[in-house]
């Protein structure tokens, strides 16, 4: 079945497309998809304002970026085009929010090397591999309660909160070793971080507040965890953090907490949103879907595939520490520039018939973690096994699934999100 | 051909070693080993040395 028509609308009005508005993310991607495609032949560097933020003040605007070369060309040069003024907001962050959410992401070299460097060494993929068995054992129990559920429901799960929600949270907590009375708490905060102030997951109309008051809750627990390992290390990712140095030099208990957020919030949303929209696209090409479930020597690039689909952060942000000029547009210094991944991602200039969702491309080069430079996602490694084993998982024991749709999705421009995905598991009686 | 790393750029993505896991080790220091410097699987050696975010690996011919 086809929930939304992968086809895109013949015209887009540009006037109309503000990516600042996060209203303008809930529309269906074709649309988007659309808009993208003209910005990216016609506007390349298209300006756009800040959007209103209460309690943030809203800067001078930037521009978005739309083509893969122009994207490469500013991520590889970290000098010019630096993350320490903020990478994940378009405003610059307030100094309150920079201490929990400043951390790698939103650091520049020689700062960010440093600390990389002791977190690459407990994050090999190696020490992953290690993990996986444990992976495998969380999504199978994770499917089998979707489909207890389905059973006690007449067949309808919803994809979020049955399959793709549970199944990063329990692996990123198990890895870090949160107890399990502390996981629902970190799922309602990193909701709250990545909710791009969606009003259905901030109850009051105070984002700031809600920001701060996740951040810090999430801090308190990571210091208690922190300061528990060092006390008595146990065989988990808090415990080689606290313990990793490079150069004699260890994370400070602040470092720890903040990197612990990112990990979090992270390691859970994307890889969530990565399987909810890895299922609707493969019930949008049901024939990709029955050429990779036939065939595990697909599930390599079957996971790219849907990660360059579904580019799960949309953007990330660069700002000028000096004039110059780039892919034909003349900059000065403190101009913002916002990488649309998404939009680099179906990029007609390097990707054969980009609109077309093929489980089998190979070579497929997307930015879906990150272009070129030393802010590469640390976590592609785990997302990328971990999403192998799920789909296959999903291929091996749920081959009834059916999305029943329509997706409800989350109004943020950074995160590419779904809340809610209806589905049935049709062999269910 | 003859693929080397740069250990000073490399921040220990792993994309190589997915790419190429016989030729590319990410080890517990964190940052990328070659295992064989002189690769049988070309192929795979170039798409991880064009892919490697910090261009940190060199192939010469
Ligand atoms: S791809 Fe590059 S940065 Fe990543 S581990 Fe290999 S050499 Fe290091």
């Amino acid at each position: 079945m086809s929930v939304e028509a992968p086809i895109p609308p013949a015209e887009v009005d540009l006037a109309t497309v503000d990516l600042s508005d996060r209203e303008w993310w809930v529309r269906p991607p074709a649309e988007r998809h659309a808009a993208l495609d003209r910005l990216r032949a016609e506007r390349p560097f298209a300006f756009f304002a800040e959007p209103e933020i209460p309690g943030i003040p809203s800067g001078p605007g930037y521009h978005a970026v739309t083509r893969y070369a122009d994207l490469e060309a500013i991520s590889s040069q970290p000098a010019v085009f630096c993350s320490g003024k903020g990478a994940v907001s378009m405003q610059d962050v307030p100094a309150e929010l920079h201490e929990f959410y400043g951390s790698l992401i939103s650091m520049d070299d020689p700062r960010h090397a440093k600390i990389r460097r002791i977190v690459s060494k407990t994050f090999t993929p190696r020490m992953l591999e290690r993990t996986l068995d444990s992976v495998r054992t969380i999504v199978d129990d994770v499917l089998a309660r979707a489909r207890a559920t389905a059973e006690a429901n007449d067949g309808v799960i919803d994809v979020v909160a049955d399959i793709a929600a549970p199944i990063p949270l329990r692996v990123i907590c198990d890895m870090m070793g949160v107890p399990e009375a502390d996981r629902p708490g970190v799922l309602a905060n990193s909701n709250i971080i990545l909710s791009g102030g969606d009003p259905e997951l901030i109850e009051n109309d105070d984002p700031l507040t809600a920001f701060l008051t996740a951040g810090m809750e999430m801090a308190a627990l990571m210091e208690r965890l922190a300061g528990e390992r060092l006390a008595d290390p146990r065989d988990d990712l808090t415990t080689a953090l606290v313990r990793s140095e490079v150069d004699g030099e260890r994370l400070s208990h602040q470092e720890i907490a903040s990197f612990f957020i990112l990990l979090l919030v992270a390691g859970n949303e994307t890889t969530r949103n990565a399987i909810s929209q890895g299922l609707l696209a493969l019930s949008e090409w049901p024939q990709e879907r029955a050429r990779w479930a036939a065939d595990p020597s697909l599930d390599r690039t079957g996971v790219e595939e849907v990660v360059r689909w579904v580019s799960p952060v949309t953007w990330m942000r660069r700002t000028a520490t000096q004039d110059g000029e780039v892919g034909g547009h003349r900059f000065t210094a403190g101009e913002k520039f916002l990488l649309f991944y998404n939009a680099a991602n179906r990029d007609p200039e390097v990707f054969a018939d980009p609109q077309r969702f093929d489980v089998g491309r190979d070579p497929n080069p997307h930015v879906g973690f990150g272009s070129k430079g030393p802010h590469f996602c640390l976590g592609a490694h785990l997302a990328r096994r971990e999403l192998q084993v799920t789909f296959r998982a999903i291929f091996d024991q749920l081959p009834d699934l059916e999305v029943t749709g329509p997706p409800h999705r989350l109004a943020s421009s950074f995160v590419n999100g779904l809340k809610r995905l209806p589905a049935r598991l049709g062999g269910t009686r | 051909m003859r693929v080397t790393a740069d250990r000073e750029l490399c921040v220990g993505s792993g994309a190589c070693e997915m790419l190429a896991p016989d030729v590319f080790e990410v080890s517990d220091d964190g940052v990328v080993h070659v295992l064989q410097d002189r690769p049988d699987d070309e192929e795979s050696v170039r798409q991880a040395a064009q892919q490697c975010p910090t261009r940190a690996l060199t192939v010469t011919d």
